[in-house]
């Protein structure tokens, strides 16, 4: 039969209004109950081809479920759920990098679904009763998502090349253990450096990461952080914060920090480390991970030791808050129950393993370290990381509303990484006066954003920050929140 | 156009010739073809900037469905920011430096090339065009290597030359970082300023030279009678659309400093996106707010713009 053109544009048209109006849409139904797709958003690129094994052996179960995954930058991942979530978007399951948000807010707006309904008895028993802290993994008692990373880690290990380091007269398996010494050998280093090699490279243009390294500093010279747990105060004030701010601006003072280290991130200065730039360098335990990748001959003359303390005298700790959840099931997913399913597999010995081998922050389960076959210097940090991390008392464990607190508070600037890079780059002259004014200002906003807060009902206080049943050297576990 | 002589445009015999309808559809070709133009406008100009608009009087973190009516408070607090108006400061700065330093030097540039006899004077423009069809993010990632106080060529140079006895770190210290930062735009627009002088060029006359140089006039005072005044016009024009083109620098500041070292070169467009999108909580209201007022600035200069072509057209007319 031949069609005129005119007959053509008319079958046309009515083929075009038969689908629009949903004629063959009474057919898909079908499909979509067989082929299920869903979507995964996280920021774990090291761990990508892990979390794409856990997906094929599920569809290798489940041959109707796949996975589309994608892995986002950290920032990408917040503004992609910040447009995702109001306009009905949202993935099935997603991490929460990029959103500073306390996640009681988003709860609040009815972000997520719960885990428990689709999970045995048995398998919520096998989980660490540690990580089930109502604001962070459950609400209202239900579980909703769960850790697979441990809380016991810190960004400031000192990391060298360890040849280097004997050089300069350090034990490599010691490292240099104080400040002192810690400027001595960066001196050092600088000195038989030629002027390409410095004592102290470090990315002091990521912001937020040197904020987080001054309060690991702070922390090991005595300070119990962003807050004095005895009073609710703000601490950024305090001697400890002082001091290991000067220790910082000290090394460049002396000339020991790679010059270009002011402006670029960890990621650039740690290739630059890689490469030649050499001497100490502050990091978490990941970097192993990232130099296996990316600078595999690098890895095998890399020592670790200690973060720098003030002194060997006095004990020092750093604190970690309790560990939030690292995935979680959106509120707008249809397939809730594949989705708990596939991360249940996140908690087995195996997954823990296998994470363990991919050298990236510690397993949930440390002791599962010891099986896996990762770098000397990583099953190191985890030893380093028992000694001194301790688990910090969490206002918004204490009381959720604290939440309602946060999620009212406006950024202070510059901000903790932004003074640190300003007293580095000798912007700030008078460093105790300028973190002291920092606090006050973080203290006036947070009694501001108390007020908002109690206005609309919610009941909160500046108590809600005072642990005075804290202990320095103890982690603030769950049952010291009752006491 | 033929199909829309008198006699074709068809108009109903029922509707009044001075309706909109009327008009609408006598000239319904081009409306049509106005169509897709006014889509896409409408979509990514038009909406964006009344949502911004609306958005600047309601507090909205971007995660909660709602936004709250705030009123004037997120202008207040912007106007009472002193953080914003350090980047209002640099964004100013950046321009009344730049401007002058691009349009200056690319006129003088733009008379050498026009120089008939000049050899090559292809190839050099092609030369000095070539950074304008460069990516600005990488231009900005690049750059930091360019100025890098350990063996980055510019320290290199300075170094073996004996200009500078030790490595300057251009990016890292405040007094530096701008300056480098503005030089880098100069460098990278250049072109553009350049072409725009040499099309300006292309209109004055050889006859008008031929003249002066049969009056025995010098090359001075040919450029200072003949040149200038029939550049005039055109160097309004292309002082507003480079004074324009300098408020746009987020991709470079971006990645070069990041708007530090302890925010010395954070500009207004840095400011806002830190604020949107990088800060703790974000405030897409407060943000927004920022955005309006900056926007009103850039859009003071596009009237600036307006009135610069009319006082050509005037120019014109008179001449």
């Amino acid at each position: 039969m031949k069609l005129s053109r005119r007959d053509f544009l008319k079958l046309s048209g009515i083929a075009a209004a038969t689908t629009a109006s949903g004629g063959l849409a009474s057919f898909m139904p079908v499909m979509a109950q067989d082929e299920i797709v869903m979507q995964w958003w996280d920021h774990f690129l090291p761990l990508q081809p892990l979390t794409e094994s856990v997906f094929a052996a599920y569809k290798e179960a489940n041959p109707n479920v796949s996975v589309e995954y994608s892995v986002f930058s950290p920032p990408d991942l917040g503004q992609a759920l910040q447009l995702a979530y109001p306009n009905d978007q949202a993935p099935d399951v997603h991490a929460l990098a990029g959103i500073n948000v306390p996640i009681a807010a988003l709860q609040g707006e009815g972000w997520f679904a719960p885990l428990g309904p689709h999970v045995s008895e048995e398998w919520k028993n096998s989980l660490p009763e540690s990580i089930f802290i109502e604001g962070r993994t459950t609400f209202g008692g239900e579980l909703y998502s769960f850790p697979i990373f441990s809380f016991r880690w810190h960004e400031a290990l000192t990391w060298f090349d360890k040849q280097i380091l004997e050089e300069a007269g350090y034990d490599p398996e010691v490292g240099p253990r104080t400040w002192d010494e810690f400027r001595d050998a960066a001196q050092k280093i600088t000195a038989n450096g030629g002027g390409t090699v410095f004592g102290w490279t470090q990315g002091i243009g990521h912001i937020d990461r040197m904020g987080a390294t001054l309060t690991r500093l702070a922390h090991l010279a005595g300070s119990s952080g962003e807050f004095d747990w005895s009073t609710g105060e703000y601490a950024y004030g305090s001697d400890a914060f002082v001091n290991a701010l000067e220790f910082l601006v000290s090394m460049e003072r002396d000339g020991s920090l790679f010059p270009t280290g002011i402006t670029i991130d960890t990621r650039n200065a740690r290739s630059r480390w890689a490469t030649g730039s050499g001497g100490l360098f502050m990091d978490g335990p990941w970097n192993p991970g990232v130099l296996q990748g990316n600078f595999p001959e690098f890895l095998e003359v890399v020592g670790v030791s200690q973060a720098p303390v003030p002194d060997l005298d006095t004990p020092a700790y750093t604190y970690s808050s309790p560990k939030s959840g690292d995935f979680w099931i959106s509120a707008q997913s249809d397939y809730p129950e594949h989705a708990a399913a596939i991360l249940q597999e996140f908690t087995s010995e195996s997954y823990q393993i296998a994470l363990a081998e991919r050298m990236d922050q510690p397993p949930l389960d440390l002791d599962t370290v010891a099986k896996a076959n990762v770098h000397p210097t990583y099953s190191k940090s985890m030893d380093l990381f028992r000694d001194i991390v301790r688990l910090a008392p969490d206002p918004l464990v204490k009381n959720p509303a604290v939440s309602e607190v946060l999620s009212r508070m406006n950024d202070i600037r510059p901000n903790l990484g932004e003074i640190v890079q300003g007293a580095i780059a000798g912007e700030v002259s008078d460093i105790a006066g300028t973190l002291q004014a920092y606090s006050d200002q973080l203290s006036a906003e947070r009694e501001r954003a108390i007020s908002e807060a109690q206005a609309e009902g919610f009941e909160v206080s500046q108590d809600d920050w005072v642990f005075s049943n804290w202990d320095p050297a103890a982690d603030y576990t769950s049952d010291m929140y009752d006491a | 156009m033929t199909v829309l002589s008198s006699q074709n445009r068809g108009a109903p015999a029922s509707l009044a010739p001075s309706t909109i309808l009327n008009k609408v559809w006598r000239d319904r070709w081009i409306y049509l073809f106005l169509v897709p133009t006014i889509i896409l406008f409408g979509l990514f100009t038009l909406y964006p900037m009344i949502a911004s608009f609306l958005l600047s009087f309601q507090d909205w973190n971007g995660f909660s469905r709602e936004a709250s009516y705030v009123g004037l408070a997120n202008y207040q607090e912007v106007i009472a920011d002193p953080q914003f108006w350090m980047a209002f400061a640099n964004t100013i700065l950046f321009m009344v430096i730049t401007v002058p330093i691009r349009v200056t030097l690319a006129l003088i540039l733009a008379l050498v090339l026009n120089n008939p006899k000049l050899p090559f004077a292809g190839f050099f423009r092609t030369a000095l065009f070539l950074p304008v069809v460069t990516t600005m993010a990488i231009v900005g990632v690049v750059m930091t290597f360019v100025f890098d106080p350990v063996g980055g060529p510019v320290n290199q140079v300075l170094m073996d030359t004996n200009l500078i006895s030790a490595p300057i770190n251009f990016l890292g210290r405040s007094n530096t970082a701008l300056p480098t930062a503005m030089g880098i735009h100069v460098w990278k627009w250049f072109g553009v300023t350049l072409i725009y002088w040499l099309a300006a060029l292309q209109t004055v006359p050889e006859e008008l030279y031929e003249a002066a140089r049969v009056d025995g006039a010098s090359v001075y005072r040919t450029f200072r009678h003949i040149t200038v005044p029939l550049l005039v016009p055109f160097g309004i024009i292309i002082v507003l659309i480079t004074a324009i083109d300098t408020l746009r620098v987020f991709d470079l500041i971006l990645t070069l400093t990041g708007g530090g070292p302890f925010l010395k070169t954070e500009v207004v467009e840095v400011y806002i996106y830190r604020w949107a999108f990088n800060s703790s909580i974000p405030r897409l209201g407060y943000a927004s707010a920022a955005a309006v007022f900056f926007g009103l600035t850039t859009m003071f200069m596009a009237i600036l713009q307006g009135l610069g072509y009319a006082l050509v057209r005037r120019m014109r007319g008179t001449s």
